[in-house]
């Protein structure tokens, strides 16, 4: 997929596909000149002036080559390099095009915009592997940490496809989205994988209802392009904008936004077809049961096949920030932030290892010109930058100090102002690391009641240094109640702790990880809080329902609604009935 | 890719040392670190007998070198482009001779005059377009030029011939008058009709059309927007240099037209106006032969700046004047310029001493 960093430099050098952007071209005519005059220069002196003739259809290539992709940028066709043919003009043409002129912020025919990335993120179709049977495929999630074999893959293309698949087939279900979810939610052993990502359509569209009804295959990021033309942006999403419509539902995800909550709050209606390939239509007033125990129900019911989401408008948004002690953030907020009007998104990030300061980050509304040329967040090959960041607050001694006092005042510096769409497009793959073999990178979250912040964050911080926990990033959020989602896990008001950690892969790495995970969770549950449950399935069944009072009744409407148990995955085979899976 | 910028700043590194290393035969070589000339011989005339009209500054015999280099090098390259095509041309070597030489005779002045900002902004002006000028060349001769160049450059097609032509007379050309006053747009057509079309080399044929052409548009509109540049910041420059002599020559003047005797004092002494430029110094070889010698030029009687063109091996090897730097004629092995210096009062002996050594004198600089 990221093909691009592995390519000898001859690619760049020979080939004349794709598009080469004004900076890289300087750096390469550079490197081609000086090194010509290199080679020359040693032929001459050494061997002699015969010698230096072989150099030239290296140099002659290589400067037609890259002088054709860089037209490419522009859009121009590579014969335009016969402008060179007419005296003076041509010559000075060439120049301006090729040494000064940007190239086409778009796509264009000759392709994406160089150094950007064609696409965001994704996870694989399901791996091959050696010794697997005919069909077979290992489904994993983003972390790679939990590699199930499933027995066949299935990606439907519309939702006749799906309804006929479940209709003429028994036995058990798994359904993945992005498969960014952490812990085995999205396969189950030997199970029929449905990988809903084909599934991508607009169904329904209305700019001044300000609705869209989509496939819940479909993914934010294509949401956004859609409605972006029309200055509209997604009610509630998370930040990153890799996840598809129907993952998100299914664990009823949240983001940064001020004033809003869990996903269900956007949400209109959805469309389900059943373990036996039944259709049914659930809102708030229609099979409102389904509604509640569809949304945030981990694909125990039935498959979400279509959703209609509130949109709302695409302001540009100004950033804000301020560093203070934990301890004062819950007032301050309180004042400035919770009621205020103008505030669009919100989060505060603690700085580990102390946990005694918070940077507070708003986003107020503004009607000032945002500060980035494109609208929507142009994506990159790679995040070299954010990795290396990422690698040197964890693994660096004093890394999440020189974070805290050095780089962040840098970062904040900054005022920049964008566009509502644009600070909900990051991409994942910023913070993918290069590999995740020996370590990887973690989320967990958790909620407590706002009022609960202080005594929170104190068990919390306790816990993490007792462990010695390698947390990059607690960022705290602010999410209104669920109107009554089964699995809902904002019951009142709450913060929310997404805390994203670095752990080895090894066995007893993630025994120690089950055990500091488990007292974090006692923690939050005595406060009247919950956790979150895309993540790794650490909790026992007994905290699990703590933590969920209602998941009783969404088990029991499960049995009417999917009797024969399709409906599989780590979820359920740990919480609903986990001896199905040794029978 | 962070390959790429490595390897780049790497390969540039090594390009500049190449570039850059010390190299025999250096192109410019001082006579010694910083200023040579004897500080008695750098003071200006504080009561010239020169009327205030002639007068020029004293530092201008040096500023005028770089000027001057301007001149001998495309007179190199005349000579060179009869027998051998253009094509290896040692440009970059030109390059580092006028900046290294602007800097030697810099070295000279500095601090015994105020700083001539006009005439170091005009330095500047031509020095940089020259540059880029043979830079332009070197890249294009290099990657091109040699591709198509004849075996041992030999001057064959009508094209390299008519680029010899053009060479010549501009240098003749430019010995008189400024260069942007040279007609380049009149050699257009005849670059067309002096040529054939299809012939043998054929491809070195069209390559040079392309080249030549070329550089008669540019310079077309370059030497354009000089002469209306020069036109507006500097003044027309009086084509004479006065000087006052010790001994009027008398009848010996009247086959030299060129000579104007302005007033003849009682003393003997007289003011007379000698063409400048070129024709300076057969003027003053005119007037050496007759015995005279010199007292002011241009109203300095300080430090006049000479150019010699020498074998390898010569050195002045008398204490009137003294060398500042040499530079090796890079087209003519064993040929090199060097550069001296002596007090107006010893310009005469100089010159007599230089015939009787029969070394020639390129330039006499009159300020
Ligand atoms: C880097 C990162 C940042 C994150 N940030 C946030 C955040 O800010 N806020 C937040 O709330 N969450 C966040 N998450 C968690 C994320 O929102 C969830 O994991 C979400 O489910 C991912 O969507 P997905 O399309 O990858 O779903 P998947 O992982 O593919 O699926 C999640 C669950 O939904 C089920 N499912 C998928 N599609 C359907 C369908 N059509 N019908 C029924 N069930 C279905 C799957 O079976 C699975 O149980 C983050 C995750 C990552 C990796």
């Amino acid at each position: 997929m990221r093909l691009k960093h592995t390519l000898p430099l001859s690619f760049l050098l020979f080939t004349t596909r794709g598009r080469l952007q004004r900076s890289s071209y300087w750096i390469v005519s550079l490197f081609i000149f000086s090194t010509f005059y290199v080679l020359y220069t040693l032929l001459i002196e050494s061997i002699g002036d015969q010698s230096t003739y072989f150099l030239y259809p290296l140099l002659l290539g290589s400067l037609t080559t890259t002088a054709m992709k860089r037209l490419h940028d522009s859009n121009c066709s590579g014969y335009w390099l016969l402008a060179v043919l007419i005296p003076v003009l041509g010559p000075i043409w060439l120049i301006y095009q090729l040494g000064f002129k940007k190239g086409d912020r778009q796509k264009n025919r000759f392709g994406t915009v160089p150094d950007e990335a064609a696409d965001y993120f994704k996870n694989d179709l399901g791996q091959l592997r050696p010794g697997l049977k005919t069909g077979e495929r290992i489904i994993n999630d983003v972390t790679q940490l939990n590699p199930v074999v499933v027995a066949e893959v299935f990606r439907p293309t519309s939702v006749e496809d799906l309804r006929e698949r479940l209709r003429i087939t028994t036995g058990p279900v798994s359904v993945g989205g992005g498969r960014f979810s952490m812990g085995g939610q999205t396969a189950s052993p030997q199970s029929l994988h449905i990988d809903m990502r084909g599934l991508n359509q607009v169904l329904d569209f209305s700019k001044e209802n300000r609705t869209i009804k989509v496939q819940a295959g479909i993914r934010w990021c294509d949401i956004q392009r859609y409605v972006d033309p029309h200055d509209l942006s997604i009610k509630i999403m998370q930040t990153y904008a890799n996840f598809t419509v129907g993952g998100s539902l299914s664990v009823n995800v949240h983001g940064r936004y001020m004033g809003l909550g869990p996903l269900i709050l956007a949400v209109r209606a959805v469309e389900i077809v059943l373990a036996d390939g039944s259709f049914v239509r659930a809102s708030r007033t229609e099979n409102p049961e389904i509604f509640f125990g569809v949304i945030g129900g981990y694909n125990g019911l039935g498959i979400i096949a279509t959703a209609e989401l509130d949109l709302v408008d695409n302001v540009a948004v100004r950033r804000k920030d301020q560093k203070m002690a934990r301890s004062d953030y819950y007032s301050w907020f309180q004042t400035h932030v919770r009621s205020n009007p103008d505030a669009v998104f919100h989060n505060g990030d603690l700085y580990p290892p102390a946990y005694r300061n918070i940077r507070a980050v708003t986003w107020l509304k503004t009607t000032e010109q945002p500060t980035v040329k494109t609208r929507l967040m142009p994506l990159r090959e790679s995040y070299p930058l954010e990795r290396y960041f990422l690698w040197a607050f964890t693994e660096t001694f004093f890394g999440n100090w020189r974070r805290e006092y050095l780089i962040d005042p840098l970062i904040y510096l900054r005022k920049p102002i964008h566009w509502r769409n644009y600070e909900a497009g990051y991409d994942v793959a910023e913070l993918e690391p290069r590999s995740r073999t020996k370590r990887t990178y973690v989320l967990q979250e958790y909620f407590v009641p706002v009022r609960q912040f202080d005594a929170f964050t104190e068990r919390m911080a306790e816990i993490f240094n007792r462990f010695g926990v390698n947390v990059i990033n607690v960022s705290i959020r602010h999410a209104h109640a669920d109107p009554g989602s089964y699995l809902a896990w904002a019951r009142g008001e709450v913060f929310a702790f997404v805390v994203y950690y670095k752990q080895r892969t090894s066995e007893t790495a993630r025994q120690e990880v089950g055990t500091w995970t488990r007292e974090l969770i006692d923690a939050a549950v005595s406060l009247d809080g919950a956790y979150y449950l895309p993540y790794q399935a650490h909790a026992t069944p007994a905290q699990f329902h703590r933590a969920y009072p209602d998941a009783k009744k969404l088990f029991a409407l499960k049995k009417t609604l999917d009797p024969d148990f399709r409906f599989h995955n780590l979820f359920w085979n740990t919480y609903y009935q986990p001896k199905s899976l040794e029978s | 890719m962070l390959r790429l910028p490595v390897l780049t700043i790497l390969m540039v590194l090594i390009a500049g040392f190449l570039f850059f290393r010390k190299k025999q035969p250096a192109p410019t070589t001082p006579a010694g670190k910083g200023c040579v000339v004897p500080k008695e011989w750098l003071v200006s005339n504080p009561h010239p007998v020169t009327p205030a009209e002639h007068l020029r500054p004293a530092d201008q015999t040096f500023l005028t070198y770089p000027e001057w280099f301007l001149v001998h090098s495309p007179a190199e390259m005349a000579d060179f482009a009869h027998t051998h095509t253009t094509t290896t041309f040692p440009f970059l070597y030109h390059v580092k001779q006028l900046w290294q030489s602007y800097g030697i005779v810099y070295d000279q002045i500095k601090g015994s005059f105020p700083f001539n900002t006009g005439y170091h902004v005009m330095i500047w002006v031509i020095g940089v377009s020259t540059t880029v000028e043979y830079a332009f060349k070197t890249l294009y001769e290099t990657i091109i030029g040699r591709l198509t160049n004849p075996a041992n450059g030999a001057v064959v097609t009508d094209e390299d011939q008519f680029n010899a032509r053009l060479m010549q007379d501009y240098v003749d050309f430019i010995r008189m008058r400024p260069w942007y006053e040279f007609d380049f747009a009149s050699r257009i057509p005849a670059l067309f009709q002096t040529t054939s079309f299809f012939g043998p080399y054929f491809l070195r044929k069209l390559d040079r059309k392309y080249m030549l052409l070329t550089e008669l548009l540019v310079k077309t509109g370059y030497g354009y927007l000089i002469k209306l540049g020069t036109k507006a910041s500097y003044d027309e420059a009086l084509p004479t240099t006065a000087v006052v002599v010790d001994r009027f020559p008398g009848s010996g003047l009247t086959s030299h037209p060129e000579i104007q005797v302005v007033k003849a004092e009682s003393d003997g002494s007289a003011l007379l106006l000698l063409p400048r430029y070129e024709a300076f110094h057969p003027a003053v070889a005119a007037l050496v032969a007759q015995g005279v010698g010199f007292r002011e030029i241009a109203g300095n009687n300080s430090a006049i700046l000479l150019t010699v063109l020498a074998p390898d091996t010569w050195n002045p090897g008398f204490p009137e004047c003294k060398p500042v730097f040499t530079q090796p004629i890079k087209t003519k092995p064993g040929l090199k310029r060097v550069a001296v210096v002596t007090p107006v009062r010893w310009l005469a002996q100089t010159v007599r001493l230089l015939k009787e050594q029969s070394v020639n004198i390129e330039h006499i600089y009159d300020y």
